[in-house]
């Protein structure tokens, strides 16, 4: 089996365990009497976000390593992490506000998560801008492992700046919408979606990985190693 | 270490020397600084929030702008005149290099600073006298951040399409956190409360600018070797 | 006792988009490779 049909598969049984969620979630997972069904959102939401940041880490890990090594798969590697990450980043974006507007009457609030994830989202695009602006492959590789670190040096920074930030504001009308003790049956859903959204991450970084494994075959040139 | 400071400053001062003679960049950022300042007049209403309240975002978007633009021409002498190449095979060491260029678009940026300062003050009434010292520390701190991270990513996009324009893709992410922290500092000091409720974000800027001017001066040279 | 807020719409949007945003990535990746 080749590298992109291994990732089509765990991609297809990731989507299927999305499905679960789904219907775990929607159908047999109780709902928050405060917020209502919007809650359940926050299966959603919650395991795009812890995933779109942990994307940027690992192309900050990718990064590092890469300029020691200078191993071309670890530079296709970063550049699959960076686009799924996007991906996630823009999950994480759209059911934030869908979320926030039941909850915080608005569909914006510069709340310390939403925006982080805004940030890791403009990161990820600069990285991938970059990328494409590039022509040499070693040149390109390099250029995207330096702003990758820099990128991920970056985070615990906005994750404080903003944190301290978003303090010194009114906090969302009376509701917050996270859950810090969730009762079993919610867990499980949540764990569900996590496990669901790992796989995600998996399947889409390896069909990626494989696109460009493909192109470099056919001549779009990998870094040539030094 | 002797060594890397002179010819660090070696750079900085072939630099500094090409560009006070003719000037040219120098003028048209603290032009632009100049008209940053007074299109903000013209984008307020002044009966409807004290200045003082605008005050500090109106001189960081200002500050920001500026520093820049400034940051564009970092790299474009050489580029222009393939003396880069000649640089490269000095037996200059990278990192000396990027100190170099640091110290001179940072004596750049103060040069504009020092000027949009007054007019800052001249234009919005703000008075500073007062705090002028914590007020030029705070701006030290804030245009470390902005200047080192700048100046790794204005070699980074040297050789890239659209430059400029990629230059503040990339870049404007990491001027967050340090703007965050230089905007509330600021307002802080402008607003008379003492410097112990600053002390969270000067820490913040500090520790931003420890980070970014070591990391930068370690990743520096996979932006320029071949 | 308050009544649960009616949101289930938003709910719907949300699991609608992310279905969507998802499906539509999956089916860019396997028709890129197809190009390829």
């Amino acid at each position: 089996m080749t590298l992109t049909q291994k990732g089509r598969w765990i991609t297809l049984v990731a989507l299927m365990c999305l499905a679960a969620v789904y219907v775990r979630a929607l159908a047999f997972t109780p709902v928050e009497r405060l917020q209502g069904l919007a809650q359940k959102i926050f299966y959603l939401h919650v395991p795009a976000a812890i995933w779109t940041e942990t994307a940027m880490i690992l192309v900050g890990l990718a990064s590092i390593f890469y300029l020691f090594l200078k191993d071309a798969r670890l530079d296709r590697f970063a550049e699959a992490s960076a686009e799924v990450g996007t991906v996630f980043a823009t999950i994480v974006l759209t059911t934030g506000p869908i979320w926030g507007k039941p909850i915080w009457g608005t569909w914006w609030t510069w709340d310390a998560r939403l925006t982080a994830t805004l940030l890791l989202f403009f990161l990820y695009v600069g990285y991938l801008l970059v990328r494409g602006a590039v022509r040499d492959p070693g040149l390109r590789a390099r250029y995207a492992a330096v702003l990758g670190i820099c990128g991920m040096c970056l985070v615990p920074f906005i994750h404080l700046s903003v944190f301290m930030f978003r303090t010194l504001h009114p906090q969302p009308i009376i509701l917050k919408p996270s859950a810090p003790s969730l009762p079993g049956s919610m867990l499980a859903t949540w764990l569900l979606s996590l496990a669901a959204f790992t796989l995600l991450y998996v399947g889409f970084v390896t069909q990626r990985y494989a696109l460009s494994l493909m192109r470099d075959a056919h001549g779009g040139g990998s870094p040539s190693h030094v | 270490m002797g060594e890397l400071i002179a010819q660090a400053w070696r750079v900085a001062r072939k630099d500094l020397v090409l560009e006070f003679r003719t000037r040219t960049a120098l003028v048209s950022a603290v032009v632009f600084t100049a008209l940053v300042l007074t299109v903000f007049n013209f984008g307020r209403d002044p009966t409807a929030v004290p200045t003082i309240d605008l005050a500090p975002t109106i001189l960081w978007v200002t500050f920001t702008f500026a520093a820049m633009l400034t940051l564009n021409r970092a790299f474009q002498l050489e580029l222009e005149n393939q003396a880069l190449e000649g640089l490269l095979v000095s037996p200059l060491s990278r990192t000396s290099l990027y100190w170099g260029k640091l110290i001179a678009n940072l004596v750049f940026v103060a040069v504009v600073e020092g000027v949009g300062l007054p007019l800052f003050v001249l234009f919005f009434d703000v008075p500073v006298g007062h705090v002028l010292a914590p007020l030029i520390g705070v701006i030290a701190l804030a245009t470390l951040g902005f200047v080192a991270v700048g100046t790794l990513f204005s070699a980074l996009v040297m050789r890239t399409r659209f430059a400029e324009l990629l230059l503040v893709v990339i870049l404007l992410p990491f001027l967050v956190p340090p703007l965050i922290g230089a905007v509330q500092v600021t307002a802080r000091l402008l607003g008379g409360r003492p410097l112990s409720e600053s002390v969270g974000y000067l820490k913040l800027l500090a520790a931003y600018d420890i980070v970014f001017v070591s990391l930068a001066s370690l990743l520096f040279r996979f932006t320029v070797d071949e | 006792m308050s009544d649960v807020p009616q949101n289930a719409g938003y709910m719907v949007a949300a699991y609608v988009v992310t279905a969507v945003i998802l499906v539509a990535y999956a089916v860019s990746l396997y028709r890129r490779s197809n190009q390829s």
